[in-house]
């Protein structure tokens, strides 16, 4: 890692300095919940009412993947609890629900002069910061490995302490009794989680809570029918949603609210010049105007009045370094052709000893948008110096911390009110908009909702990083199977930039510029070395600024690199006239797991070889290291897809999926269905082109997405494997472009090697 | 003043009568649950039933909807019981939620005029844009929902909001406080 000299003495002070104050910081963090009338709180994690009402406070953000229904869950299942009476609340930012698996992965981001002192979530300076921070951030699929543990604990603590009461009343021991469907059982005598709730909450729970043997582990249903079959636990957000009364941030109602909504100007170094204020204040219903260096807020009686004020003021902007297609295009060209090149990770020789390639294809992927349909919300009320905000944040503690300074309040001054997302895929990482508002409504003196337009989700997004990679093959001569891999790739230092928005509270332009050129990102790399036995491997990235803000999106890095790889191998495989599917196998002796999604997946879609016409094509991938131990996800899927009217038409994908153990199955089944769909739409659209600092495109209707019509046929396996559970909701991402990508060339005898695929014809 | 039934209710809004009827609805009248997604017609997010049609809120305005019988998620059914609302729930066919009350709306209207709607018939109906992607399970729910339009199957998935407790401790052993 390259240090400088300054981040050195900074680390010294602070590793020092901190570790001596840490010790004397508190280290529990109290119940940050707050019991209504006959409702009386266990922990942290969870309150049981006298109504036999059981809420689950969750720590993570519910933007569609289910986590909302999954933490409650597992303590419903461990606290032996009928799934009828369980309820479900957002838990508020505290140092209770630290996430120290991601906060041990992002050690890099949050304290990069010194990542190793943190780098596992059980060292003391990852649990520390995490909790002191209140860094609960939902990312990386870290929900489960993150929390099942903890709410597993409270769970069965919070079942002792029922028992015990219990057991006083009765005069037994409370470990003979037993618990079934929210009810205490002994020798023929019974008493409700309802009647036992506020003599319960009075009992110490013994010092290590009581587990059940195992974790709660959905069974497969026998006979292969589980698309129809009953779900056990059923998401318990689906009715609110079903009727409209489920609220999202832009749906707060507060008295003498008022609606804004901003323009920010072009991306690059901008700043406001003017703005035609006569024309703005003419629109019925506008109250103010709000301004900042790089943005300009209308504040009306309605949302619309707000925006039609914008579109009459005419903002004038002067920017600088504007972003653009053929910059971004030319800049990535030049660093993967000429640029100075940091090895990532090497395994066995690298390619020190091999010489030149046998083979390089170049394979290029342009900037993609989230494209969620809920635009950046939020609702700030300024009053009586505290701010309160309704948002919906992947990073809750950082968005609370960021508003709260922007009006010159302290995180302590600053309640978020955690609201559900409308879609993020990484999105809600970003919270712009919180800044925004808590700006807009300090000015203003009065409550205001802010609501980006969708044209303005498009201008001052973080779309996906673009990059360029060169991948090489050194090949054995008898079967063209690869002895050497190198992948060298041309891309912004994404995550570190993000980190820096995230973690040290820059602006999108001078997180772009603290790491413009400077050192490698391993952590845009995450699984680089390919799940396959593949004797040497180098992987190098030549950082590169492209004068474009990057961010996280649904899939990360193995979404990218899967496709090159994958599509690769492909190459590989058809180089030499081998069946992809065999190829694939033969490298995969050391995942014998991934071999059997491979076998499945074909099954599943009578995989014909991927013959010549028949639009076939076949793509496998892994997230999480098997040798490091955590819960892997791996995933094999043949898609059939054709040149259609007007694009790719993807017709079938057919997926075989292990996630080692799986706690609800209908939920990784909606996960992996939607991650495909996800990279369905990453495959034939998503893609951003700037001209002048903005997008060309304005709306959905310019980027490919697919619809109902356009939606392939998915049939799904789920592989009943063991080994803890892995996130669903990024694997299927990753396999679909590439799939798709071989699909096409079974179909075409093209090789698409640019994504989104049409960009290139066909 | 323009005056229309929203929801079997007259109702007259103060308001600029070109502001598009989903603005009108979600500030004005407080009815969230129709969703802002795009504001020009391309993502469906805000559909909702203007006498018996699927429209976009956002391009009608408020002055083009006067008269009119205008129906939002809140006034589609009593307590969550329609049959597209118990469908979509059953089948699980929801994940973030933003997109969902526009497809209930949509798939509404499809069933009141087809209440055997083919795939085909559902997929030209149904144009909203999911991102979560629960394509996969709408044209079953919805064709579920027709059955249960047509009365042959019922479906009792999403039960209605404010549930009485002594209803539910009946119900459920564990919240009978006499249990």
């Amino acid at each position: 890692m390259d240090v400088s000299r300054r981040g050195l003495l900074a680390g010294a002070a602070i590793g020092g300095g901190l570790l001596v104050a840490w010790g004397l910081w508190p280290r529990e963090y109290g119940v940050p919940l707050t019991p209504g009338r006959g409702e009386w709180a266990y922990s942290a994690w969870l309150k049981l009412g006298r109504d036999g009402v059981l809420t689950v406070a969750v720590p993570q953000l519910e933007m569609g993947q289910g986590v909302a229904t999954l933490i409650p869950q597992i303590v419903a299942a461990e606290m032996g609890a009928d799934w009828r009476q369980v309820a479900v609340e957002p838990a508020p930012v505290s140092g209770a629900y630290a996430n120290l698996s991601l906060a041990a992965k992002w050690a890099p981001l949050w304290m990069p002069f010194a990542p190793a002192l943190a780098d596992d979530p059980r060292k003391t300076i990852a649990r520390r910061w995490a909790g002191e921070s209140g860094f609960m951030a939902t990312a990386e699929g870290t929900s489960l490995a993150a929390y099942e543990a903890p709410a597993r604990d409270a769970a069965a603590a919070a079942r002792a302490m029922l028992c015990m009461a219990a057991a006083d009343r009765w005069g037994v021991s409370w470990d003979e009794c037993a618990v079934r469907g929210g009810v205490v059982f002994h020798a023929g005598k019974h008493l409700s989680f309802a009647a036992l709730a506020e003599e319960a909450a009075r009992q110490t729970p013994p010092d290590r809570p009581p587990l059940l043997p195992a974790p709660y582990s959905e069974p497969a249903v026998p006979g292969g029918a589980e698309a129809e079959a009953e779900v056990p636990f059923r998401r318990l957000d689906l009715p609110a949603k079903v009727d409209g009364s489920f609220p999202f941030a832009a749906d707060i109602r507060l008295p003498g609210m008022l609606y804004a909504a901003i323009r920010h100007g072009p991306i690059g170094d901008t700043e406001l010049l003017g703005y035609d204020e006569a024309a703005g204040s003419r629109v019925r219903g506008v109250r103010h105007v709000v301004k900042a260096r790089g943005w300009i807020a209308a504040v009306a009686d309605t949302w619309w009045a707000a925006e039609r004020a914008l579109e009459e003021m005419a903002p004038v902007w002067r920017t600088s370094e504007r972003a653009r297609s053929s910059t971004i295009e030319e800049r990535l060209d030049s660093a993967l052709l000429k640029g100075e090149a940091s090895r990532i990770v090497t395994r066995g020789d690298g390619d020190s000893a091999l010489g030149t390639p046998d083979v390089t294809y170049r394979y290029d992927i342009a900037p993609a948008t989230h494209a969620t349909l809920e635009t950046a919300s939020a609702t700030a009320r300024l009053a009586d110096g505290r701010l309160e905000l309704w948002l919906a944040s992947q990073a809750p503690a950082q968005a609370k911390a960021a508003a709260g300074k922007a009006v010159g309040l302290s995180a302590d001054d600053v309640v978020l009110y955690p609201m559900a997302a409308g879609g993020s895929f990484d999105r809600r990482l970003e919270h712009d908009h919180a800044i925004e508002a808590a700006v807009i409504a300090a000015e203003i003196g009065a409550p205001v909702q802010l609501t980006w337009s969708r044209w303005q989700e498009m201008v001052a997004g973080r779309p996906r990083a673009p990059l360029a990679c060169l991948a090489s093959a050194w090949t054995a001569q008898e079967d063209g199977t690869p002895v050497g891999l190198r992948l060298r790739v041309a891309m912004p230092a994404t995550v570190r930039e993000f980190g820096a928005r995230l973690f040290g509270n820059r602006t999108a332009l001078a997180a772009r510029r603290v790491y413009a050129g400077e050192g490698p990102d391993p952590l845009a790399f995450e699984g680089a070395t390919t799940p396959y036995a593949i004797a040497n491997v180098a992987i190098d990235h030549v950082p590169v600024d492209v004068g474009l803000p990057t961010g996280r999106m649904r899939g990360n890095a193995p979404a990218y690199l899967a496709f090159v790889v994958e599509s690769f191998i492909d190459e590989l495989a058809a180089r030499v006239g081998r069946e992809p599917l065999s190829f694939r196998m033969a490298l995969l002796g050391a995942d014998p797991r991934l071999a059997e999604c491979l076998q499945r997946a074909a099954r599943l879609a009578q995989w014909d070889g991927g013959a010549s016409q028949s639009g076939n094509g076949i793509a496998c991938w892994r997230i999480g290291d098997p040798a490091g131990g955590g819960p892997v996800a791996r995933i094999a899927c043949v898609a059939t897809a054709r040149p259609g009217e007007g694009g790719v038409r993807v017709q079938r994908l057919a997926a075989a999926v292990d996630l080692g153990r799986i706690v609800n199955r209908d939920i990784a089944r909606q996960q992996v269905e939607g991650g495909l769909i996800f990279g369905t739409s990453l495959a034939t659209g998503s893609a951003l082109r700037y001209e002048a600092g903005l997008p060309t495109v304005s709306s959905f209707a310019g980027l490919g997405l697919p619809t109902l019509a356009d939606s392939p046929e998915i049939s799904i396996e789920l592989i009943s494997g063991a080994g803890d559970p892995a996130d669903p909701g990024e694997i299927g991402v990753a396999v679909a472009a590439p799939a798709i990508a071989n699909a096409l060339h079974s179909a075409t005898g093209l090789r698409l090697r640019r994504l989104p695929l049409l960009s290139e014809g066909l | 003043m323009t005056a229309l039934t929203v929801n079997g209710r007259p109702v007259r809004f103060d308001i600029d009568p070109q502001t598009p009827l989903l603005h009108a609805l979600r500030e004005a009248a407080n009815l969230t649950g129709t969703k802002y997604g795009c504001g020009v017609g391309d993502c469906h997010a805000c559909t909702i039933i203007v006498d018996g049609e699927a429209l976009r809120s956002c391009l009608i305005t408020v002055a083009e909807a006067e008269g009119r019988q205008v129906v939002t998620i809140e006034g589609l059914s009593p307590g969550r019981t329609h049959p597209v609302q118990q469908a979509l729930v059953a089948e699980q066919a929801i994940q973030c939620g933003f997109c969902t009350p526009g497809i209930a709306m949509a798939a509404a209207a499809l069933l009141a005029r087809n209440p055997d709607p083919s795939p085909s018939d559902i997929t030209a109906a149904v144009p909203n844009l999911c991102r979560c992607g629960v394509y996969p399970r709408l044209v079953r729910a919805i064709q579920r929902a027709g059955r249960v339009a047509r009365r042959v199957e019922t479906i009792n998935a999403a039960p209605a909001p404010g549930i009485d407790p002594g209803d539910a401790a009946r119900a459920v052993p564990a919240m009978d406080r006499g249990a």
